[in-house]
């Protein structure tokens, strides 16, 4: 059996005077990726925040890489460092006078008590690399103020990458990108998962996405409604379970008609 | 006529509470830069602002117990900084009209209170306004202390107050204290508030903490260079200030501040004149 990478048992999250995460429990193995789906305000990003200390929780235990989260928050630095998170929504202050290459040396560091020029030969090779692998170098001396909403997330991508991690936590860090990118963004998470053994929790709205690449999924909507792999997790039965008995999945059709939608202006020959 | 000019201003500075005031412009100027340079990012530029003008208060209550109003100062302005950053979580105010409220209550107490105590000494013009010549070497003990503490702790937290400033969840993500690192810079820029005003006045104790990383910013590409930029603009500003006050005969803290603009308006001159060489970076589309 493989080793427990996260652990969440009976898990209640209280925001403002509700429950919005309650009485949840699962475990992720080393080396899966696992989706949480889910309606808008089903408490997914409310789930990831509390696993990772961002909000406090009211009830249940977590424990990552073996380690108990305490009711506070506090898990070792070490295993802090083997965590990494890429949120859903990055405000970056566009007059903050700080680089691409500082940004994602951040991601390096261990940040506890050290010196300011530390290390910075390792940390800039690290820096170097990463940049490379979500092919953003070329940003590497750009102000983050100035980069595009894609780029931002490139950029955030390589901050958790710059430092190899256990865990990958990330809040619909595709959007924003462009196909190719994303195509490339789930490419180098295959990688990470396949040849690093780096465990991946992802809540997306891409179902299509969730039944290619996640082995497993987690259908949460305040309380988890299902949990298995994609074929089970997201049958027809589940997903009405999931977003309501009126639910219908569209499909994208990657070979549009123009005859099939009769408004839509015919495109030049 | 300009020799004995010189030879008269090289004397001034000869004088032993000329240098301290040279050496307290300097500390305050390197304080004021390597905390202003989180304080603007942080947003909390007001809250300074308020800081400085609630310590009349502290200095009113000195006077009225008889107690010497530089000891009661300093715990004043830290226990005010805590509340004000404890009510600034938990209330649902803007912060800025919420500091509008304290600084503007606060300085209206300490003048019903100052108007008790009768015929104070120093009066009302050092306190609003400072005098960096009055600073004694106990004054410059304790700057100096204060700046070696704040040295230490945001040079060996840099990059944790580097990921902080960007984004207070990433920061958490990655197991830093949010709550005792904003509490230990808060309580370290009210000790820097309160100790710079005897030097500089309640009404331009901000100035130093605000004006100089404002002018950094405008000319820094990196963290690091701005940080030190910030730290260096507020030492050359305390030194040109001094000198055009001695010069000129001048009130020192307002000549500092002076300074102070000028630097900033040539720091938001200057970018304009660079990006008519440079070509500023844009996104480019991937082939």
């Amino acid at each position: 059996m493989k080793e427990s990478v996260l652990t969440v048992e009976h898990l209640t999250v209280y925001r403002e005077t509700y429950a919005a995460v309650q009485d949840v429990s699962f475990s992720l193995e080393a080396g899966t990726d696992t989706s949480i789906v889910g309606p808008n305000g089903g408490g997914k990003t409310t789930l990831v925040k509390a696993i990772l200390g961002i909000l406090p929780r009211h009830s249940g235990e977590i424990s990552i890489l073996g380690q108990p989260l305490t009711q506070k928050g506090f898990l070792p630095s070490r295993l802090r460092q083997q965590i990494a998170y890429l949120p859903q929504s990055f405000l970056v202050d566009r007059r903050l006078p700080m680089t691409v290459d500082e940004l994602v040396g951040l991601g390096w560091d261990r940040l506890g008590l050290q010196l300011p020029w530390a290390n910075a030969r390792k940390r800039s090779h690290a820096v170097r690399d990463a940049l490379v692998r979500v092919n953003a170098s070329h940003l590497r001396n750009q102000l983050i103020g100035g980069l595009s909403g894609g780029e931002t997330k490139r950029v955030l991508l390589a901050y958790c990458l710059v430092y190899p991690r256990r865990l990958l936590i990330l809040d619909e860090a595709p959007a924003g990108l462009d196909i190719r990118a994303e195509s490339e963004f789930y490419q180098l998470l295959y990688q990470l998962k396949q040849e690093q053994g780096w465990t991946i929790l992802q809540i997306s709205h891409d179902l299509d996405m969730v039944r290619q690449h996640c082995d497993r999924v987690l259908c949460l909507n305040r309380t988890l409604r299902c949990q298995g792999s994609p074929e089970v997790a997201l049958s027809a039965a589940s997903l009405s379970a999931l977003y309501g008995s009126d639910f219908v999945p569209y499909k994208h059709s990657h070979q549009p008609q123009v005859n099939d939608v009769p408004n839509r202006t015919r495109p030049l020959p | 006529m300009f020799q004995t000019e010189l030879a008269h201003f090289l004397e001034l500075f000869q004088l032993p509470f000329m240098q301290r005031a040279l050496i307290g412009g300097i500390l305050t100027g390197i304080m004021g830069g390597i905390l202003g340079s989180f304080t603007i990012l942080r947003q909390l530029s007001f809250f300074s602002d308020a800081l400085g003008h609630s310590a009349l208060l502290g200095i009113s209550l000195g006077y009225l117990f008889g107690l010497n109003p530089s000891f009661v100062l300093l715990p004043f302005l830290v226990m005010l900084a805590l509340l004000v950053s404890y009510l600034l979580e938990r209330t649902r105010l803007w912060t800025d009209a919420l500091l509008n409220i304290i600084s503007s209550s606060a300085m209206a107490i300490a003048i019903i209170t100052l108007s008790f105590v009768g015929q104070y000494k120093g009066g009302l013009d050092n306190l609003l306004f400072g005098d960096i010549l009055a600073i004694q070497p106990m004054d410059l003990v304790f700057s100096g202390v204060l700046l070696s503490v704040s040295i230490l702790y945001i040079g060996l937290t840099l990059r944790t107050q580097m990921l902080l400033t960007v984004d207070e969840t990433l920061a958490i993500a990655r197991g830093v204290p949010v709550s005792t690192h904003r509490m230990i810079f808060i309580v370290l820029l009210s000790l820097v508030v309160g100790i710079s005003i005897k030097g500089i006045g309640v009404l331009l104790v901000s100035a130093f903490v605000v004006i100089p990383a404002c002018a950094a910013q405008q000319l820094s590409r990196t963290f690091t260079h701005y940080v030190l930029l910030s730290i260096g603009l507020g030492v050359l500003s305390a030194v040109c200030g001094m000198v055009i006050s001695a010069w000129f005969n001048l009130p020192s803290g307002p000549s500092i501040v002076a300074t102070q603009l000028a630097i900033f308006l040539t720091a938001m001159v200057l970018p304009r004149f660079h990006s008519l060489t440079h070509k500023p970076y844009t996104p480019q589309a991937q082939d």
